[in-house]
Parts: structure tokens; C-alpha cells; sequence
């Protein structure tokens, strides 16, 4: 007799992830190619049913080494929002700053967050707006980013071997970061990839929660981030389309955790930065 | 509209997206075979599965009848004989595990070992760890093994990767295992596991009829069918890499792959079977 649980492929019911109201907060798709890459993605968010995606524009302040997308950004704003516009039920979107140009980055904090509908931002571990997340430049930065009460953020990894780039920067650096921001969310992007290094070095900052996406769906990581963080410091993300549904949210579904805990790594964490009074 | 307006607006609505009919009408049919899973304790962690008890009761909750079975402590320890007959009894308790033996041809006395896989034991397949045993795939003793290992009709699975360079032990990092020497040294039945396909590499292994494949790390959510479209789909099988990763990882990630029947059952069992039977 068969003892097959009635999964799909390894995917609970439909009526399960519906209800478990799934909001990726780590949805990756090309500057280059945004359309094609929502249509790559299309099918790995039906049979998620992710009802959010949130991704990262670039805003035309440096952050790429693509001069002629850079400068497409600044002379037509209207195209950085431009994917909200075009699928507005579906998507939510923060901005990447640059961290090696405070100026810039603290006028488009003011004209994407506090006057437009981005929600909030993303630091790259790697590419010319990057500098580790403990360098002063992040001060001023951070205090806006308070002010204006919006997310943050910052990419991690903890590579074996050491850092791969100088703007690279570890969960350690982030915690020193948290320390100084005692009020601010932190997301920890990626758990720092070696996620049981990742979890200790923030398990002391309460204003970290470590987000989920990045690396192998290593058997362990959801269960030790519970024993470790709590539930309610998890995030999903689902790094589409260049990991896989699978990869992502197979690390959430495949662990032996509580329905709520489940829920509340799925989107409840995520809806609750978001909408910080 | 403004972001607070916006956030509760979508809190509020709580769009859903519609779920589209899957192309497969139960998997429970196909008798999923996962041809890349390992037993015993992985040795720098304690994994939710590494008990076989729970292993098995997980796979075949997801409809997993059979499994190629090979052993974590076939890749440090040194007593390979021990490590192969510890396999032999754990799988004896499970009638889905098929024990895949380990050998090291870095180690003395790896032909007796291979010797007792293919009489002691009557495996049908052995299991191998080139990077964590120190080899290149042009080492003279590996060539030989491969030949012994064909005269057998045994398959030989080659672990080209089993975790991520990045997150490794800093004082135990491998390389991924360089599988160029495979172009000109590929004797008998060859699955390549855990690899990430990439590079000229892959059309060039692809023209290489006796070597297979696994999808457990192929990733990208495209990647089982991009990859399906590289490399001949009579030639790649499915793989979990469980318990060091999740099992539902790999079968979601053919799900969301949306590939035709004929391909899903080539890849979710036919070509297992092939290879299995030689």
C-alpha cells in the first residue's frame, strides 16, 4: 500500500499554499530582460501561489556597470516603476542603493519611498554601489531609511575562503550594523549562504531576520534558524528565476515545522515589516 | 499611489494567484525512482533525515519507490569495506533501497573492495568521490576502475559535487570534480551526480552516449527543461541528493519544469531502469 501523502511533486495542496498567503520578498528578475524573465517566472508562481513578488530596481544612481541603462534611468524615471505599473496585483518593489554615493541615494530615498511606492531597499553584496554594510557611509543612510519607516535589505554571504568582492559583506558586519540601529528591521539576505555561520552571527540582534533564498536547499537550515531566531525572524524569498521554486520553496514546505510557523515564514514576517507604523 | 496606500491595498485585496491544472495526473503512477541519495550520517551535520527509518517513510510519501542508495561514510572513511557492509544491512531493511557501493582507488586493496561489491554483495552499481579522494578522472586507477567495473556490468556513479565549494568546511574544502577527462575516458555505464550543468562542458558530454545524469542541483527554474534541451532526455534521471538536501526540492523543481509526459516519465523512472538493467 502506497503511503504517498496526496503532495504534488512535492508541493502541499493548492488550497494550503493559498491559505499560507505566500509573499516572496527576493524576487530577482534582469534589469535587462524584466518582461522575459516574468514570463519565465510565471510558471513557478502559479503552482507556488505566490501572490507577491518583491524585487529590486535599479534607479539610475550607479548601481549597475551599465552606463546606457543608467543613463536610460535618470533621463526616464517612468520605466523604473514602470513593472509595478504592469502588474500591480502581483508585484511590490524596493530600490538598490548606492552606497558609495550617499547624496544620490538619500535623494532617491525621498522621491521612490518617501514620495513614490517603492517599500524599501536593497544593498548589493557585489558591483559599484556596494561597500561592506558596517562602513560609515551607511549611517546617514540608514537614518532615512528609519525616518521613512522602509525596509531594508542587505545581501550576505559568508563564503568559505573568505570574501569574494570589497563590497562584500558578512552577517557579522550586519549585526554590527543592527547594533548601531537598534530600533531598524534588518533583513539578512540569504541567512549569509553558510547559514549555520549566518544564524549564530545574528542570532543576538533582535532586529534581524534572515531571509531564506540563495543557496542549495540544504536539509537543516529552516529547522535551526526556528531553534535559533524564532519563526517570526524568517523570510522567504525565492530568488526566481535564476534559483528555482523548488530550491526555495522547498526549504520551507519539505521542513518539519508548525502551520503557523510556516505561515508566518511564507509572508506573515514579510507583511508585517512592510507595514511598520 | 502613495507606498502606505499601496500596502494596504494589497493587504487588504489579498490577490490570489489561480492555480493552473497540472499536466500529470498523479505521480504515484510513474514509480518515481531517485537514483542519488546517500545513507548514514553526513559528517559535518546532522541532517532531519539521516535516520534510513525516516528517509524511506519520507519518500514514499512523495511517491519515491526506489532509490539508488550510497553511503556518507564512504567518503572519508577509509575501512570502505565496513562502509559497504554496513549499506548492505541498513538497505536489507527497505525493499526500495538498492545499496550502491563505495571504492576509493586511492586506497590499498580497492579491487578486493570492489571484488566484495560485485560477489559478497551482488551490487549493481558502485559510488565514487573523486575530489574528496584526492583523484583526477585520468588517473591510471581510476581508468582501470571503470573497466573492472563495466567487465561486472556494474554502473558507476560519479559524485561530481556534494556541497556547494562556498559553504564547505574551512578546513575541508574540495573542488568540484574536473569532468573533462570524461571525454576521453567514459568505459561502461557513468551517471554523473549533483553537477550543475554549464559551460562547453555539457555539449560536449552530452555527445558521450554512456554518460548520464542527475538533476538534484540543477536549479534555475527553467533548469530541468533548459537542460533537457542540452542533453539527450533518454540520458538524465532523477535525483533528490537527499537527505543533505530536501527531497521536495528536486521534485518541485521538475514540477514547475512543466515538462511533457513522455519526458517526465523517461526521466522520473524509464531511464532509470534502463540504466539500472544495463
Amino acid at each position: 500500500m502506497s503511503d504517498h501523502d496526496g503532495t504534488s511533486f512535492g508541493l502541499p495542496s493548492a488550497e494550503q499554499l493559498k491559505s499560507d498567503l505566500i509573499w516572496d520578498s527576493y524576487f530577482l528578475p534582469s534589469y535587462r530582460d524584466f518582461e522575459g524573465d516574468m514570463k519565465r517566472s510565471q510558471r513557478a508562481i502559479e503552482i507556488g501561489n505566490i501572490e507577491k513578488l518583491c524585487y529590486f530596481a535599479h534607479v539610475g544612481i550607479g548601481t549597475t556597470t551599465d552606463a546606457a541603462f543608467e543613463k536610460s534611468r535618470r533621463e526616464t524615471p517612468d520605466l523604473i516603476s514602470a513593472p509595478l505599473k504592469r502588474w500591480p496585483e502581483k508585484l511590490l518593489g524596493m530600490i538598490h542603493l548606492n552606497a558609495n554615493d550617499v547624496s544620490a541615494s538619500l535623494d532617491a530615498l525621498n522621491h521612490w519611498i518617501r514620495d513614490g511606492q517603492m517599500l524599501g531597499v536593497y544593498f548589493a553584496g557585489g558591483g559599484p554601489g556596494s561597500l561592506p554594510c558596517t562602513h560609515k557611509n551607511f549611517n546617514p543612510l540608514i537614518e532615512r531609511i528609519a525616518e521613512l519607516k522602509a525596509v531594508i535589505m542587505q545581501h550576505t554571504w559568508h563564503v568559505t575562503g573568505g570574501k569574494t568582492s570589497p563590497g562584500h559583506s558578512l552577517p557579522s558586519e550586519l549585526a554590527e550594523l543592527a547594533a548601531r540601529f537598534p530600533e531598524q528591521q534588518f533583513i539578512c539576505a540569504h541567512a549569509g549562504g553558510e547559514w549555520e555561520k549566518g544564524i549564530c552571527a545574528v542570532r543576538d540582534s533582535p532586529n534581524i531576520l534572515v531571509e531564506t533564498s540563495g543557496f542549495d536547499a540544504t536539509a537543516g537550515f529552516i529547522e535551526m534558524a526556528m531553534r535559533e531566531l524564532g519563526p517570526e525572524r524568517i523570510v522567504f524569498g525565492s530568488h526566481l528565476p535564476s534559483r528555482s521554486l523548488g530550491t526555495e520553496l522547498g526549504k520551507i514546505v519539505g521542513a518539519n515545522i508548525p502551520d503557523e510557523a510556516r505561515k508566518l515564514i511564507l509572508g506573515g514576517n514579510f507583511r508585517r515589516l512592510l507595514r511598520r507604523e | 499611489m502613495k507606498r502606505r496606500t499601496l500596502i494596504q491595498s494589497a493587504i487588504a485585496t489579498g490577490t490570489v494567484a489561480t492555480l493552473s491544472p497540472s499536466a500529470w495526473a498523479n505521480e504515484t503512477e510513474l514509480n518515481i525512482i531517485d537514483t542519488n541519495v546517500s545513507l548514514s550520517r553526513w559528517p559535518f551535520r546532522r541532517l532531519p533525515l539521516d535516520d534510513t527509518q525516516q528517509l524511506a517513510a519520507k519518500l514514499r510519501k512523495l511517491g519515491i519507490t526506489t532509490a539508488l542508495a550510497g553511503s556518507f561514510e564512504g567518503i572519508l572513511q577509509r575501512d570502505i569495506s565496513s562502509v559497504n557492509d554496513r549499506l548492505v544491512s541498513e538497505c536489507a531493511g527497505f525493499s526500495e533501497l538498492i545499496p550502491v557501493g563505495s571504492i576509493n582507488p586511492n586506497l590499498h586493496g580497492w579491487e578486493d573492495n570492489l571484488k566484495q561489491c560485485i560477489g559478497d554483495h551482488a551490487m549493481r552499481g558502485i559510488r565514487l568521490h573523486p575530489n574528496y579522494h584526492g583523484y583526477e578522472l585520468n588517473n591510471p586507477r581510476f581508468l582501470k576502475l571503470l573497466n573492472l567495473a563495466a567487465d561486472a556490468k556494474l554502473f558507476v556513479q560519479i559524485a561530481a559535487v556534494f556541497e556547494d565549494v562556498r559553504t564547505q568546511p574551512d578546513q575541508l574544502r574540495v573542488a568540484d570534480v574536473d569532468l573533462t577527462p570524461l571525454i576521453e575516458n567514459h568505459v561502461g555505464r557513468i551517471q554523473i551526480l549533483n553537477w550543475r550543468p554549464r559551460g562547453e562542458l555539457v555539449e560536449k558530454l552530452a555527445s558521450i552516449p554512456n554518460i548520464h545524469f542527475d538533476v538534484s542541483r540543477v536549479d534555475q527554474t527553467n533548469g530541468v527543461a533548459a537542460m533537457l534541451k542540452t542533453i539527450p532526455e533518454s540520458r538524465v534521471m532523477f535525483g533528490t541528493h537527499a537527505p543533505f538536501l530536501i527531497p521536495e526540492a528536486s521534485l518541485i523543481r521538475v514540477h514547475e519544469s512543466d515538462l511533457p509526459d513522455s519526458s517526465l516519465s523517461l526521466l522520473m523512472n524509464k531511464n532509470a531502469k534502463t540504466f539500472l538493467t544495463g
